[in-house]
């Protein structure tokens, strides 16, 4: 690129970034994004995307932006694969690759690459793996007869080819019994069964699905069958597992602030939904004045914020004599902890994140 | 160096959209405001919230709070409680606020000094 060319388009960039801080609004965001993409910054795209969805989560523009940003870090990642392959070919690169390109969506390269990688080693079940999810993943997208008995053929020849395969038989495993093979599909559970053993949810998939129906032993009817009606015989395991319980929810946000209360300098911490609360450290009972101190810090971040119209108070930081009270708040949920001056502030700030953000997520599943 | 320059000088540091000095009842004393900021209204809250929570923190039996720093969705506050007043600064969202603590702090560093010399 030219000099006074390449100047051009770093003022043009500067001028862009100045408005989206200045007048922050999506377009403003994919006006900056789309440069970086022009000029083949891809990171700094998805920062940019990144940093507008903060602002505007519900954006299709700026979701589209970050879409394609990663796409752009995707095929920068891809090719650079191909260049390393050509040196030294290794199965963890083809399968590296492999991936990509699934996600990329670009089935002719995913063929090539997964063709290359079982020519060059013809022993490893690798590519046929692959192969197979990438027609897993049409089939379970169009319910297409073909693209099943695709899968189903590439994933049996990765299991001939390695019959201690634990992914390819899961693979399979699941395919058939969805599409009303559940007694073919048992075999295989079993036989991963015994090369997992111990592993609980394997042993309660097991159970389910020993309890469906079996609609027969002819997969490709059955396949037929599926593309005819347009729907899987049976759901899938996550769809059929029981929600995460509240005890179990608990449980987890528990560890959290456990978690957080052994980090150096940390006193006291607690975790607050509501009027009820979770406390770890040197709280005496529910009414140590520091829960009454971090309800009432939040209330005042939360009300001087949203008068001076800065948004939603998320984090505060409070020092005095006594050290730093951290608070992190989001809707109705509050943790926060009492640290001695010499505490790591950055971590106790994004452990209490976490905490946080962990509760609503299992907020939003039990409430799904 | 003035009190007002001093919080002119601030406000040039990047991100910094507002600096003002509060007095103990919430007045503004000095300011150097972004025309979106009113300079009663950022008086009156940062007045508030550091009331607030020194009322909250002494009933807890933990004294003052020196410093209170607000981060949201859409800006930054950084409160600074100086010996009759306090010191505060509002920055966006994109501010530096490592950096604009340091340069908050040298300037309460400087205000005090100012306060001290007028006496």
């Amino acid at each position: 690129m030219h000099l006074v060319q390449r100047m051009k388009i770093w003022k043009e960039l500067r001028r862009l970034e100045q408005r989206a801080h200045e007048e922050p609004s999506p377009s403003t965001f994919v006006d900056l994004g789309q440069v970086h993409i022009n000029l083949e910054m891809y990171g700094k795209a998805q920062a940019v995307a990144e940093q507008g969805l903060v602002l505007f989560p519900k954006s299709t523009e700026l979701r589209q932006l970050l879409d394609c940003a990663r796409r752009g870090l995707r095929r920068h990642r891809a090719a650079d694969l191909r260049v390393r392959l050509t040196r030294s070919p290794q199965p963890k690169l083809y399968r590296e690759l492999a991936q990509l390109q699934i996600d990329l969506g670009d089935a002719t390269a995913l063929q090539a690459t997964c063709k290359e990688w079982s020519v060059r080693f013809p022993d490893d079940a690798g590519a046929w793996i692959v192969l197979g999810q990438a027609r897993l993943l049409a089939f379970y997208r169009d319910l297409a007869a073909r693209e099943g008995h695709e899968a189903v053929r590439c994933l049996e020849r990765a299991v001939q080819m390695d019959a201690a395969d634990a992914e390819a038989r899961a693979l399979l495993g699941e395919l058939l019994y969805r599409i009303g093979a559940v007694s073919i599909s048992l075999e295989h559970l079993r036989v991963l069964e015994r090369l997992r053993r111990g592993d609980p949810e394997l042993a309660g998939l097991l159970a389910r699905v020993a309890r469906l129906a079996d609609h027969g032993t002819d997969v490709a009817a059955l396949l037929g069958e599926v593309e005819e009606h347009g729907s899987l015989a049976h759901p899938s395991v996550a769809l059929a597992a029981p929600r995460p319980q509240g005890d179990e929810s608990l449980a987890r946000i528990r560890d959290g602030l456990a978690q957080v209360a052994e980090i150096p300098g940390v006193r006291k911490a607690t975790f607050i939904k509501g009027s009820r609360a979770l406390v770890r450290g040197a709280i005496r009972d529910g009414k140590d004045p520091f829960l009454r101190v971090v309800r009432v810090i939040a209330k005042a971040a939360h009300r001087f914020a949203r008068r001076l119209e800065i948004g939603c108070a998320s984090r505060s930081v409070v020092d005095g004599g006594f050290g730093h009270l951290c608070v992190c708040v989001f809707g109705e949920v509050l943790a926060a902890v009492q640290c001695d001056r010499g505490a790591d502030l950055e971590r106790v700030l994004g452990e209490l994140q976490e905490l946080v953000a962990d509760s609503l997520y299992a907020a939003e599943v039990e409430g799904a | 160096m003035k009190i007002q320059e001093l919080l002119e000088e601030l406000r040039r540091t990047p991100g910094v959209k507002a600096a003002a000095l509060l007095t103990a009842d919430g007045l503004a004393a000095a300011e150097s405001l972004d025309p979106a900021f009113r300079s009663d209204v950022v008086a009156g809250l940062t007045s508030f919230l550091l009331t607030t929570t020194n009322r909250s923190l002494r009933d807890a039996g933990l004294g003052g709070c020196t410093q209170f720093e607000l981060h949201a969705s859409h800006g930054r506050a950084l409160v600074l409680a100086l010996d009759e007043s306090c010191l505060v600064v509002m920055c966006d969202q994109f501010a530096d606020l490592q950096a604009a603590r340091r340069e908050a702090q040298d300037t309460a560093r400087r205000i005090r000094l100012c306060a001290r010399l007028a006496r």
